[in-house]
This record gives C-alpha cells, structure tokens and sequence, in this order.
C-alpha cells in the first residue's frame, strides 16, 4: 500500500493519526515504575541490575541522598593507611549514563504503600508499581547507656562510612605511646559481623607502625563470641603481642556506661579513661523501612527468603542490612546478592522475564596486618523458611604467609570486581 | 519467484535441523547469564585483571575442566570450592557457554 492511499485508509476509519495532539491514549501501556531507595550495595545493585536486563521496559529511578557513596566496606582499610579516601568514594554517573537509571539525590520524607507512592524532603511525590528499599541501618544509640548521636561526635562509632570514618581516623593519627583504646562491641545482629575485629586489627597497625610501645586496646564485647575470633587472636597474639585485650561480658560484668565529657567507660569489673573510645552500638533497620511498617518488633525487615519480597507488602522488596537475612551475614556483599535476586523477581512481575531458583552467595574478608587477610563466607538458598546455608568456608589458623598474601590480593580484586558491579 | 521449500534443499534441511537444536543452546546461555551473576561480583565483567582472574572468552571444556578441580578440591581456594561444590553439571555447562561466549579481555 502506498503512503497515500494508507492516510486515506487511516481517515476513512476515523482512527487517530495525529497521537501528539492528544491526552495519553488510554490503551497505551506507561512504562511499569520501580522506585529504589538507598543507593548503597543493596540498592545501587537493585537498580542497575532492573535497569540493565529489562532493555528498557521499566522505568528505574534511586532516591540516594549522597551523591557519591562511601564503602563502609573497605574504610577498615582506610583507617589502617591501606587505601585512600578516593579509592572508596564511588559516583553514581554510570548508572545513570550507562544503565538509564533515574537518579535522585534527595532523602525519602515516606512511604505511603496504599498509594504506592513515595514523598520526598522536597515535598514532591513519585508514584511506584513495585518498590525496593535498602537503607541500610540505623544505631540504636540508646542500648550503650550515656551514648548519644552528638556523644558521637567524641566518641565515634564510623558505622556509616563518612565524616565519622574522618573523625576516627583523625582521633586514631593523633594519639601519642601510652594510650588506652576502649572499644564497646555490638550484639548481634549487626553490619558486617567481623567488622570492629578488622578495625581493631587497623588501629593496631597504625600505632605499631608509628612505633607505640605501650599503647593498649580494649574491647569490651557484648557477646561471647566472634566472627573468626581464632583466626583474629593468633593474628593479634602474632603482630600485636601485648596490645589486644578482647573481654567477653562473663569477663566484664555489662557495659554500664559511657561518658563522652570524661572520656570514660564504665563496666561491672572497672571504669576505664580512654584517649579514644569507639562505640559501636546495637543496631536496626534504617528509619524510613520501620516507618512504612516493614519492620517487625527486632527492628529489622522479615522478607520471603525465595523472593527478597517484603513479608509485609506484595509489591515492596528489603534487601541488605535491614532486612533479616536468615544465615547470611550483614554485608555489602549479601546485598548485592539478594538485590540479583530481587531484581530478577522485580522483571519476572513486570517485564515477563525468566526467573530461577534463588541463590545467595557471601564472602567476607578481613585484614589483620600487611599481606594477612583471612575470609569466611558461604552459599545459600531459601530452605526451610529462610536463606539457609548449603555449605560454608573459612579460613585456618596456621595457613601459610603466601595463602595469606594471596588471600589479600583477592580481597583487594573483590572491592575492585565488585565496585564496579554496583556502581557500573 | 517462488522460494524453495526446506524439503527440495539439503542445505535448507540443515539449516532447519539446526534451528531447532539452536534453541536449547541458546537457553543453557540464557541460564548461564542468570548463573553469571553471582560471578560478577568477583570477577569483572569488564575482563581487568585485578587480583582476581578473569574468565572471559574461555574455550567452554576447559571452563569446565577447571570448575570440576575445583568441585573435587583438586585446586585450592575454599571460595571457588564452594561455588562449584553447589553447581550441577548443567549449571558449569551454562556458565561456561555464557562467559565463553563474551569477547576475550585486552591484553594486560
């Protein structure tokens, strides 16, 4: 048929030729909408991951406040003199530029899930067909009695990698021989579980290279156990004789309290007076996943373990360190696990996609001191009503300097590979 | 002009016969890509070489030769024995199409 006689066919019919002058036709399809908010592991991952195997179909906007993101992985690293502030500090331009997600940098004000609408600190909302939320954790600053966000501010928990990170690294450069780090420890469940043991290895570092003889540092544990607790006390007993001392709470009696104008932190057993003190309290989901009621009364987000889906809401997904992650961790590396996951699920619903069987993957590793990493990790999948785990690994006391060294070149490739995974 | 039916052509047989093979092929890919994920996080797709190896563009019997060691803890590295310890031989088939289907790294 040729162009003229197709008008002339189109007119005859009365059908619509010119669609620009109209309202949106009522049988046109809107792109489906998913909304991220967070743009950490969780959800940076969650949206390139949408956004990059949907060929277009969805619509993929991350409301992230930040505009560049700090790792709270790898700033251990950082406090040791191990990395720069640079090297953890990513942008968020190529999921934008190279995936096509929307971005906001503007914090979420609420989640009204009736509406399937989010509001943000501006005032202005945006509509949603399927939601993730991934933000990350909030200190419960009052399970350490005399703590506080502005005691934080002397005695720093840089439990979110950012200024506090800054400051402690700034208290930790200036200590002179002969001084007492006291550390509070959290219970569990908290971010990264080998996290403040990988820390105190960092700290130790610092003031043995600086040549401290006499310097201590204390942590005051509030549970009884740790996270390759072996692996760290031989790393300790190896590179810092002397300067660890790890108390469990049979051995202290509680942390009663501490005092950021004195400098003090009390137990049952003595009160200590510490020229630094990093409390790194009890934890919880981020405070806009508890105000949409995606929280249960542990504080974190109990999802369907097959899915990543919100056991709350059909159309929401929790996934990283709010949600509650049955046998794996509270890494940066579990959630970008589970955000595959979610993702996968999320174009299942909207974009007819394939989907498979959840799988869930971690690893963790840990620096005890130059060429000395140890790591722990496992593989899991949803089984018996939560991500269970089908095997594990960790490292062995005794292993060789050179499966050591090999195993910091692999951590050092993982925040590479594994940077450019979520960032793009 | 009338086309040829398949039938009347050998080379066209063929062609038809492989066009329905194909379609298994292209899913163990498919599968791979989904498997592909959880290697990602390591291993960069980007095929840089930065501590840990790439696996681009390998030829797919010695993805699977390596996977395999790997599975029996002939070659060391708790990680990888994990990961190939949960993989059936369907799963290290589809990986190896998948990953050697992408363009070999540039030379480091």
């Amino acid at each position: 048929m040729t162009r003229i006689h197709r008008r002339r066919f189109l007119a005859g019919t009365g059908a619509v030729v010119f669609a620009g002058h109209l309202p949106r036709p009522a049988l046109a399809q809107a792109k489906p909408r998913v909304i991220v908010v967070g743009g950490g592991p969780g959800g940076a991952t969650a949206a390139k991951y949408i956004a990059k195997d949907s060929n277009g179909a969805i619509e993929v906007t991350l409301v992230e406040p930040q505009r560049a993101f700090t790792t709270c992985f790898h700033s251990n690293l950082f406090l040791g003199g191990f990395r720069d502030w640079a090297s953890i500090t990513h942008s968020y331009d190529k999921l934008a530029s190279g995936y096509g997600v929307r971005l906001v940098h503007q914090a979420v004000a609420a989640i009204d899930r009736n509406a399937r609408t989010i509001r943000l600190a501006d005032g202005s909302e945006m509509g949603y067909d399927r939601l993730v939320v991934a933000p990350g954790i909030d200190l419960r600053f009052d399970s350490v009695p005399g703590y506080s966000e502005e005691a934080a501010e002397v005695m720093p928990h840089a439990w979110k990698a950012g200024p506090q990170t800054q400051l402690l690294k700034k208290q930790l450069e200036a200590l002179a021989d002969g001084s007492l780090i006291v550390m509070v420890a959290p219970p569990n469940p908290y971010r990264c579980p080998p996290g403040p043991y990988e820390r105190v290895s960092m700290m130790a570092h610092v003031l043995k290279a600086k040549g401290h003889k006499t310097s201590r540092i204390v942590v005051l544990d509030s549970k009884d156990s740790f996270s390759k607790q072996g692996l760290f006390q031989e790393g300790w007993e190896r590179h810092y004789p002397g300067m660890v001392e790890w108390q469990d709470p049979k051995m202290h009696g509680g942390i009663k309290g501490v005092d950021p104008s004195a400098m003090t932190v009390r137990t049952d057993l003595e009160t200590y007076k510490a020229a630094l003190v990093n409390v790194i309290p009890a934890q919880m989901a981020g405070k806009i996943a508890r105000d949409a009621g995606l929280a249960n009364q542990t504080g974190w987000c109990p999802v369907d373990p097959a899915s990543m889906k919100s056991v709350s809401d059909p159309n929401v997904y929790v996934v990283g360190d709010a949600c509650i992650p049955g046998d794996m961790p509270k890494s940066a590396f579990s959630a970008n696990s589970q955000a595959k996951v979610a993702a996968m699920m999320v174009r299942g619903e909207l974009a007819q996609a394939r989907t498979f069987p959840a799988r869930y993957t971690n690893t963790c590793w840990s620096l005890i001191e130059t060429d000395d990493t140890v790591k722990v990790g496992g593989a899991y999948e949803a089984k018996d009503g939560k991500i269970a785990a089908v095997s594990t690994f960790v490292s062995q006391k005794g292993e060789t300097p050179e499966v050591r060294r090999q195993t910091q070149a692999e951590n050092m490739g993982w925040y590479a590979g594994f940077t450019a995974d979520v960032f793009g | 002009m009338p086309s040829p039916l398949p039938w009347r052509k050998p080379a066209a047989a063929a062609a038809l016969l492989a066009a329905l093979t194909v379609p298994a092929r292209a899913a163990d890919r498919a599968f791979g890509e989904y498997l592909s994920s959880e290697c990602v996080a390591c291993h960069q797709l980007s095929g840089r070489y930065q501590g840990i190896p790439p696996i681009l563009a390998w030829p797919e019997e010695t993805f699977v030769a390596v996977m395999n060691e790997y599975k029996l803890r002939r070659r060391a590295n708790p990680v990888m024995q994990t990961i190939a310890a949960r993989l059936s031989d369907e799963e290290i088939a589809a990986l190896a199409a998948y990953f050697g289907s992408l363009p070999a790294p540039p030379a480091q």
